[in-house]
């Protein structure tokens, strides 16, 4: 009886109701897709931003303008999504932004992880 | 199935008895201890953080005896390197009064240092005591270790001692409040701890590794900066550098890191040898822009002899001025 009982609660413990995706995050049934908000930070853990940023959903871009004197090489990058949703590549650390004429490309992978867009970032630096 | 639930009934029973035998056990009655009746010492370390040179470290030595035993003679103190200038032991025993104020009581003779020892005779009747000693870190000691031998003697003729340590001192340099202005004491060298103006720069420009400057730009926050003179000239808008000042510092810009030694604030947090070392410039710029009170930044010279973190104490805008803080490793 008790063996039983033991070998239940085993079987619902390991059942796997919730779907994961490589990276253990739940995968669920949301096709929402978007950037929402993104923040940079420099060295010193302060915004470089000088303006809220200009994110066009249906073009699929970012533009963000950053302080005169930047250290554009190593850029904490900080990304708002839709719910459930993830990004790839993923953040690490810093970022290297410096290549304005080749803006950064992230891709927003959607909560249920079928729906992918890239965005591509335009970094703007103010004039001294 | 008779015979298991027997064996269940067992086991439950057991675990019933424990649990009361646990839950009954009656804690000892709390007895005051009973005092040794030789003579005792005991240390503490009352400084943290990096040992660094020039600095002091603080102990407090507490000493004592039964009264009825006797009364102290005297307390030394043997430190395996000697002390730099300014190293004593106190010939008062504090006490804390209800306002939280140390009061020193005088208990004995000034101490007289003869070498690595340093010593207090006692001149009141006191059979306890805590005597603090002041160890100023020396220049020799530096990326060394040090030991401390407390020790007392008695009326009755006992004594005791405390070893203490070792401890490592830093390999690290310190240099508080240096005054920099813009268009004058602008030129910092990190080599000498120091900053100085357009002429002196212009005849040592090998040892300059930054330029400060405040600039107030309605289009841009530029604000106090340091910057290397060989950065672009758009971090140094009007200025002109002396003959051969030229070189590329590499500047990594931090803010909130208010290290305990440096910003002589309450905060906890100490820059340490190891600190310097785990630091990558490898892609680092030559010029930090728009650094505001309690931002720093970690700074490598341009020959990757030194190291160094430079703290903002204080900035004034209306003067362009600002009081700045270092500590400086040595690489090579």
């Amino acid at each position: 009886m008790l063996a039983l009982f033991m070998v239940t609660l085993t079987w619902v413990a390991c059942k796997k109701d919730y779907p994961v995706d490589e990276d253990g995050l739940l995968i669920t049934t949301r096709t929402d897709c978007f950037v929402s908000n993104i923040e940079l930070l420099g060295t010193d853990f302060v915004t470089v931003r000088t303006v809220a940023p200009v994110i066009d959903t249906t073009a699929q871009t970012i533009a963000v303008t950053v302080q005169f004197g930047t250290d554009l090489k190593n850029i904490y990058p900080q990304f708002t999504l839709a719910t459930d949703a993830k990004l790839d590549p993923k953040v690490t650390g810093r970022v290297d932004f410096s290549d304005l004429a080749n803006p950064k490309v992230y891709t927003v992978v959607s909560g249920n992880r079928k729906v992918r867009k890239a965005y591509k970032i335009f970094i703007t630096v103010q004039p001294r | 199935m008779k015979r298991k639930s027997i064996y269940f009934n067992y086991i439950f029973s057991l675990v019933v008895v424990l649990l009361f035998a646990v839950g009954c056990t009656k804690n000892k009655e709390y007895a005051i201890p009973t005092p040794k009746d030789v003579l005792q010492n005991n240390v503490i370390k009352r400084t943290l953080g990096p040992n660094i040179v020039g600095q002091k470290i603080e102990f407090a030595y507490a000493m004592a005896i039964l009264p009825e035993k006797g009364k102290l003679v005297s307390a030394e103190v043997e430190a395996s390197i000697s002390g730099a200038t300014g190293t004593f032991l106190e010939n008062k025993s504090y006490y804390t009064d209800g306002g939280g104020v140390d009061v020193g009581i005088q208990v004995g003779s000034a101490s007289v240092t003869t070498a690595t020892k340093t010593k207090v005779t006692f001149t009141k009747d006191t059979s306890a005591a805590t005597l603090r000693y002041y160890y100023v870190i020396p220049e020799e000691a530096r990326g060394k270790t040090v030991s401390f031998t407390f020790s007392a003697k008695s009326s009755d003729g006992e004594s005791v001692s405390y070893n203490v340590g070792p401890y490592t001192i830093a390999k690290m340099d310190m240099t508080r409040n240096i005054t920099v202005s813009d268009g004058n004491l602008a030129y910092l060298s990190i080599a000498d701890m120091a900053a100085y103006n357009a002429t002196t720069a212009a005849s040592s420009p090998d040892k300059i590794d930054l330029v400060y400057l405040y600039r107030n730009l309605t289009t841009s926050a530029f604000n106090h900066a340091l910057v290397s003179p060989a950065a672009d000239v758009a971090y140094l808008p009007g200025i002109t550098l002396p003959t051969g000042v030229n070189r590329s510092t590499k500047i990594i810009k931090v803010f909130n890191l208010q290290d305990f030694n440096l910003a002589q604030l309450q905060y906890g947090i100490y820059i340490d040898d190891l600190d310097f070392l785990q630091i990558d410039f490898s892609t680092a710029p030559n010029y930090a822009i728009n650094l505001k009170l309690d931002a720093g930044a970690w700074v490598e010279t341009a020959d990757g002899k030194y190291r160094a973190y430079i703290y903002m104490n204080a900035v004034n805008n209306t003067t362009k001025s600002a009081t700045i803080s270092m500590k400086r490793y040595t690489l090579k």
